[in-house]
């Protein structure tokens, strides 16, 4: 235990010295605030961007209500540029010490695997929770103020469905960064098979059970319509047991060391 | 506490590092563990170190498997490499909880010992900014801190300038009078200051395993090396028909001569050198070679 401890502080104190800790949480900031004022702006900035002859903003167009805001922010930022910044900042976290010869050093000790690998999932779960809640936090506080504002319940459930699509991605590049050797490579499998999963979801209600990504979906239409399938309890539990496989994998991986 | 090394086998894809590979180490014992360049000196390390898995074969320490023994070993890899934004004082915390050291326990030993490895003045200095020999002493002090019975360490001294050598030759030489060590090495002169037992491998095999005297008498030539006065040099076309004396060869400003038996044989070309009237300048029985020619030797 106090090694897990001492791992972890490790792990935050890397951090802060990388700055990861601070740039991180400011860019998810921006992807927050990016969606409210984007869908504000839109049709000021078709007006004044020209091109607009032949196309007719309807005045008495319906403004979007707060939940609408706060569901695209989900799925048209976090779920794309936000997978895509979060593989690249996790990305080395195993194969970074793996190649440098820290990991090997780091086990001679009397340190198990699995204390190693789950102070670096869950100190970048967390820091990846932390940032995603800001930038929601933020995103909702614009929709509040430019759009409606939305039942803090309704959009409390929709970031706990979040958190549990963050989870699966954080440990699935944990586990490509335990398999592979190439940064490039390891962030490239990472994004696509993410970005894959995401858009997957939806298409068949046999997939989605089996698919994390649903539940983003999930917290997106908690949003929409306030309401959720009934499959979520399952799919819930089937990421975490996929989480747990691909953890279990990664410490048989590294047992018989073939790093 | 007695390490046991029985039959190691390691193989990489066709390659193999380590062939059935077998010695025990006492306690107490200082090992040089010497080979060219990939013999398999580094394989063979790390799998005592529990880095890599062995093909076949185990590794005992105290008549235990070693992966349970890890707080009983120091390990130093060759490139101790360090979390740069560290600094030592902070490596050596990290690395010292890891092995369970109590935190106020670790408060007092960590300046003790980087005084006692002369990095007292950059306890508080970032990993980042060390020279070569600085990682390897803080290397060298990391593998100390949990007090281990057993030392490996992976060529220890081989990148570092002279300096840097002898200030790490002499701790260790303070290291191995309360504790096992076995030291990989190339380079002969390093195990031979501070090892009492050497053992050679080459492509995987062990080819010798010899404290330095017996090594030494093992290779001892029955020759005798001598130095005469120039004016004096026709005496040695006479002796070249003495029945005992098989070859004369020059060597340096003096010759060795080959005889059959040592002892007799001296005795007699002293006497009758003597007898001759010659002026030896210099009269050596037994010409032994130093390690780094037997070395050459084994393994060329």
């Amino acid at each position: 235990m106090s090694a897990f401890i001492a791992l972890s502080k490790k792990e935050v104190q890397q951090m802060a010295r990388e700055f990861k800790i601070f740039w991180l949480p400011i860019v998810f900031i921006l992807l927050g605030l990016t969606q409210p004022i984007m869908m504000y702006f839109l049709p000021v900035i078709l007006q004044s961007a020209g091109g607009i002859e032949g196309i007719i903003i309807d005045p008495t167009m319906a403004k979007p209500v707060g939940q609408e805001v706060l569901a695209s922010t989900l799925n048209s930022q976090f779920d794309q540029l936000g997978i895509i910044i979060l593989v690249v900042a996790t990305m080395s976290i195993i194969q970074g010490e793996k190649a440098n010869g820290m990991m090997a050093f780091i086990l001679t000790r009397p340190v198990s695997i699995s204390s190693y690998l789950n102070s670096k999932i869950i100190i970048h779960y967390i820091l990846a929770v932390i940032c995603i809640a800001l930038g929601y936090a933020v995103s909702y506080g614009y929709s509040a103020y430019l759009f409606t504002s939305v039942p803090m319940t309704q959009a409390m459930w929709a970031l706990a469905f979040y958190c549990v699509w963050l989870l699966f991605i954080i440990t699935f590049v944990a586990m490509m960064s335990t398999f592979f050797n190439s940064p490039a490579f390891i962030a490239l499998i990472s994004i696509v098979s993410l970005l894959c999963c995401r858009f997957i979801a939806g298409l068949h209600p046999l997939i989605d059970v089996v698919n994390p990504a649903s539940n983003s979906m999930y917290a997106t239409n908690i949003l929409m319509s306030g309401d959720v399938g009934s499959w979520v309890g399952i799919n819930i539990v089937v990421t975490l047991l996929l989480v747990v496989l691909m953890i279990v994998t990664m410490q048989s991986f590294i047992e018989k060391k073939k790093f | 506490m007695r390490l046991e090394i029985k039959n190691i086998t390691k193989k990489f894809k066709q390659k193999t590092a380590v062939n059935d590979f077998s010695m025990v180490i006492d306690a107490s014992e200082c090992v040089g563990l010497i080979g060219p360049n990939g013999a398999g000196k580094s394989t063979l390390i790390q799998i005592i170190a529990d880095i890599l898995n062995a093909d076949k074969g185990e590794i005992l320490l105290d008549g235990q498997k070693i992966s349970s023994m890890r707080n009983q070993i120091g390990y130093l890899p060759q490139y101790p490499n360090f979390f740069s934004w560290m600094t030592a004082f902070e490596t050596l915390s990290f690395m010292g909880t890891l092995s369970g050291i109590a935190k106020n326990e670790l408060q007092k030993e960590i300046p003790v010992l980087l005084e006692k490895v002369g990095l007292g003045n950059e306890a508080h200095s970032h990993v980042g900014t060390f020279s070569g020999g600085m990682k390897q002493r803080l290397g060298i002090a990391q593998a100390l801190l949990h007090k281990p019975a057993l030392m490996i360490m992976d060529e220890p001294v081989s990148a570092l300038d002279p300096i840097g050598r002898r200030e790490v030759l002499d701790l260790l030489k303070e290291i191995k009078q309360e504790t096992t060590v076995l030291i990989s090495t190339h380079i002969l002169s390093d195990a031979e200051e501070i090892c009492e037992r050497f053992v050679m491998i080459k492509n995987g095999h062990k080819i010798e395993d010899a404290t330095k005297s017996e090594l030494l008498k093992r290779h001892q030539e029955s020759a005798i090396f001598l130095m005469i006065r120039k004016a004096d040099s026709q005496w040695l076309t006479m002796i070249e028909h003495l029945p005992y004396v098989k070859k004369i060869e020059g060597c340096g400003d003096g010759f060795k001569i080959h005889v059959e038996n040592l002892e007799t044989d001296a005795n007699r070309l002293i006497q009758h050198g003597l007898d001759s009237k010659v002026m030896f300048t210099k009269f050596e029985v037994g010409i032994q070679d130093n390690l780094e020619e037997i070395f050459l030797e084994l393994v060329v």
